[in-house]
């Protein structure tokens, strides 16, 4: 395992280099001198070249490549040319809420996606199979902004039983701030009524972006439980006699977790990206929606920072998982 | 057994989802807080060094000057100043300011107070000429302005170095809008987030990129508002904002699409509020590119381009068609309209001898890809403007980029031709033809003459007419400049946008400004 462990670091440190530069360079190549553009109507030549001097934006590019990413390991990721704000206090306000949602998605996709696995494997009936099937394919290839639309508008429009977007009522007093995770900061205030206002606020936005996990989790499982070894592993179980509900929590959910968290792990770079379409269309304030805009304003040093924490996140995110499947199954940490 | 567990799995995911189960959307009778929604939140609340619209309109809620356009006019009425005096030479302001008001932290206005906004844009040693910020609009509008000074308690002189005909409307403009002189010392670069004005409302609580709540100034001199809150609600996805408004979550909204208005207007529960914008969109033509150096073929250009036709397809009805670079009632705007019109055989004839060099490498036409004031479909604009073009025998191809992108090569005068505007700052003429026309404004890089059109007549002309003071003196002299623009034709006008709002029906007391601000203050409960 440690061998294993130790193998991957290399890989996984490549990984970010090459993101990161690729990163940098992508947002450098954006045409435009974000100073000139941030000094809005009317630009005064000299000043500009002033400002670029003290942002260091007049140096090379192997110069500035290597400057930002001290900056950005020693946490100093400078300030926004548009709101004069520390991009590290916009991440702090941002990121909690994109996390939140994030999150309570996968959560969903995941017990959506199992159930409907799960079901199917299971089921007697061959329909059941097919509507497994069915929904798996579904969810993977219809527009998140769609679902978003037919969510509000079913949700809410008609049923009326969660607001229209955002994240917390705009009449009612909002907890105090200690952690930015709104479901932490009600529970940590004890103000349940709080939360249940942040569950009603949540659950559209978040049901909206399990689609696509929920659907990679299920198709992935459901491929699993097809393998031939497998049909025949539920086959001798049931001949010992083993009740469904055995062999579902006792065997089943253990063998097809290694592809369930590999699929998590990798869906989880899709499910920020899909964050920000959802936080568009539920006027979630997450990180997505800022981190697009900051690309469209040339907030340079917002855009370079986010991108590469969130690349981070990534490759951290499935680092981590790579180890829990190994731990599940050891088999796997052989000559990989 | 199996379907007992497929049950309780996908009911557990059912009752998560419920959580606490419904409860009504406010809204009802007389609300007591009033719910305005746009695409996007403020960048930041400092009204000397803002150039967004959102935070413009947030300001204009929190903030006022000492002089304002009267509500729905282009008109100059005193307002913080209770009264207000100019020398004949134009040289000297004196602004009388008005007693007993206060700004949100107590501080009294007098002339000290008020001179504290304009100094520290002007002074760079000034302690809250603040590092971070650009202050753009001062070297821009406020250029003449040499010195700002109480020279009574109650009486706050401006000097400048030459007479400025359109100093007065600049003064009413955001920019110009006073914060109070202790907060800057208090907040300092953290001011920016803490605007401390002495409007209508004040700012209660800023949740980023999700709404700005206002709440009622208690002391507020002039009419007091009709709502205890005032929220700025941040809905980025349109047909989001539209939903909510429809359902009631919200009760006015902004940033539609034009193809929604007609809908919408049928619609008796809501107000649809619609006004010609004090902008233009218009084609540049580089005259920098030796292509478009000759005249018959810029002329070409214009007399094939139909802008009936245009508003028609290109504006689906929300905007109109513009013959003049300029907005209708401008000073110099022409009684009657002469511009030459649309003539595709006249255009056809002097296109011809240019055709060789197109059917080489067509015309180039930049446009952006997101919705501007003045070009609510940019993207169906240019391409119809291609294929008007192409009607005259000129090939051309449509470059769509992002408006920031199209912005850096325009100012680069790395284009041939492109769609673009100008929403005007302070509804006066020099605010529109200096821009585009003024030699001074044609530096690369920097340029906002974005035909690089260089005419040293044309230069005298609109100096003359910023310097001078009588109307029709000024009048005159903007017609001479529109007559050397209608010869050389550096630009093509196409269209003026409209300015669009939406309110439900419940409210009523809304004007739209000309300006284009937003001033909810002047909302109230519809009487029954």
């Amino acid at each position: 395992m440690s061998v294993a462990l130790l193998r991957k670091i290399p890989f996984f440190l490549a990984l970010y280099f090459f993101a990161s530069l690729a990163i940098f360079a992508a947002i450098d190549a954006i045409p435009g001198d974000p100073v000139a553009l941030r000094f809005g109507k009317m630009v005064d030549a000299e000043r500009v070249a002033l400002e670029r001097e003290r942002l260091g934006l007049d140096r090379t590019f192997v110069e500035r490549f290597l400057l930002s990413q001290k900056r950005f390991v020693s946490g100093d990721w400078g300030k926004s040319l548009s709101s004069a704000r520390a991009t590290t206090e916009d991440f702090r306000a941002f990121m909690p809420a994109t996390l939140e949602l994030s999150l309570c998605a996968m959560a969903i996709g995941v017990l959506v996606g199992l159930s409907v696995a799960l079901t199917g494997a299971l089921g007697t009936h061959p329909w059941v199979a097919r509507l497994a099937n069915a929904i798996g394919a579904i969810g993977l290839v219809v527009p998140i902004f769609w679902i978003g639309i037919l969510l509000l508008v079913v949700g809410s429009l008609w049923l009326g039983w969660f607001p229209m977007g955002g994240r917390f009522d705009m009449a009612a007093i909002q907890p105090d701030r200690v952690t930015g995770f709104l479901f932490l900061d009600t529970l940590l205030a004890g103000d349940l009524t709080a939360f249940g206002v942040g569950v009603r606020y949540i659950a559209l936005p978040a049901l909206c972006l399990s689609v696509f996990p929920a659907a990679s989790v299920a198709s992935v499982t459901w491929a699993r439980l097809q393998e031939p070894e497998l049909q025949a592993f539920i086959v001798a179980l049931r001949s010992r006699g083993f009740g469904t509900a055995r062999i579902l929590w006792k065997h089943l959910l253990r063998v097809s977790a290694g592809p369930t968290i590999t699929v998590i792990g990798t869906s989880f770079g899709a499910l920020l990206g899909g964050a920000f379409l959802t936080e568009t269309v539920f006027s979630w304030p997450g990180i997505g929606r800022y981190l697009v805009t900051a690309i469209l304003e040339r907030d340079v040093f917002v855009a370079q920072n986010l991108l590469t924490f969130l690349v981070l996140l990534v490759v951290m995110v499935a680092f981590v998982s790579d180890l829990v499947v190994l731990r599940l199954d050891p088999r796997k940490g052989g000559d990989a | 057994m199996v379907k007992r567990l497929v049950v309780l799995l996908l009911l557990v995911s059912g009752i998560v989802l419920v959580g606490c189960g419904p409860k009504s959307q406010s809204g009802g009778e007389a609300p007591k807080v009033f719910i305005f929604a746009r695409g996007s939140d403020a960048q930041k609340l400092d009204p000397a060094d803002i150039d967004d619209g959102e935070s413009v309109n947030t300001l204009t809620q929190i903030c006022e000057g000492l002089v304002r356009f009267k509500s729905g006019t282009l008109e100059i009425e005193p307002w913080l100043a209770e009264s207000y005096s100019v020398s004949p030479d134009g040289l000297v302001y004196r602004f009388n300011i008005r007693e007993g008001v206060r700004f949100h932290d107590g501080t009294p206005l007098d002339a000290e107070a008020a001179a504290y906004s304009f100094q520290r844009q002007m002074d760079e040693a000034h302690p809250a000429h603040l590092p971070e910020a650009a202050f753009s609009y001062w070297s821009y509008l406020y250029q003449d302005v040499v010195a700002v000074e109480a020279v009574e308690p109650m009486v706050l002189e401006i000097r400048l170095s030459q007479a400025n005909a359109a100093m007065l409307r600049s003064l009413a403009i955001f920019p110009a809008w006073l914060i109070s002189p202790k907060s800057l010392e208090r907040y300092g670069s953290e001011m920016q987030r803490n605007p401390i004005g002495t409007g209508p409302y004040r700012l209660l609580e800023w949740r980023r990129n999700e709404a700005i709540i206002l709440e009622r100034n208690p002391d507020y001199w002039a009419e007091e508002p009709a709502f205890e809150r005032l929220v700025l609600k941040v809905v980025p996805d349109n047909t989001t904002r539209l939903l909510q408004l429809k359902s009631g979550a919200i009760h006015g909204m902004d940033g539609l699409q034009p193809t929604e208005v007609a809908a919408l207007k049928e619609d008796p529960s809501l107000t649809v509020y619609e006004d010609a914008g004090l902008n233009v969109g218009y084609m540049a033509l580089n005259l920098d590119r030796e292509r478009l150096s000759h005249l018959d073929l810029r002329r070409a250009i214009a007399l094939g381009i139909d802008k009936e036709a245009f508003a028609t397809v290109a504006l689906e009805g929300a905007g109109r068609p513009a013959s003049y670079p300029l907005p209708k009632g401008f000073l110099g705007y022409p009684d009657i309209e002469d511009a030459k019109v649309y003539d595709l055989e006249a255009a056809r004839r002097l296109a011809a001898p240019f055709k060789r060099s197109f059917e080489e490498k067509p015309l180039e036409i930049l446009v952006m890809n997101a919705p501007r004031p003045y070009l609510p479909d940019p993207v169906t604009a240019a391409t119809f403007v291609k294929s008007q073009i192409e009607a005259i025998g000129i090939p051309a191809k449509v470059v769509a980029l992002d408006f920031k992108t199209q912005l850096d090569r325009l100012r680069n005068g790395d284009f041939e031709t492109a769609l673009i505007g100008w929403v005007g700052d302070n509804g006066d003429t020099d605010n529109f033809l200096s821009v585009f026309f003024g030699s001074w404004a044609a530096e690369k890089g920097t340029a906002t003459n974005y035909s690089f059109y260089r005419n040293p007549e044309m230069d005298e002309l609109l100096l003359s007419a910023r310097r001078a003071i009588e109307p029709e003196e000024r009048a005159r002299l903007y017609e001479k400049a529109l007559a050397l623009w209608k010869r050389d034709v550096p630009l093509v006008p196409l269209c003026h946008g409209d300015n669009i709002v939406v309110l439900s029906s419940q409210f009523e007391g809304f004007r739209l400004q000309k300006i284009g601000d937003l001033r909810l203050s002047e909302v109230r409960p519809r009487a029954k």
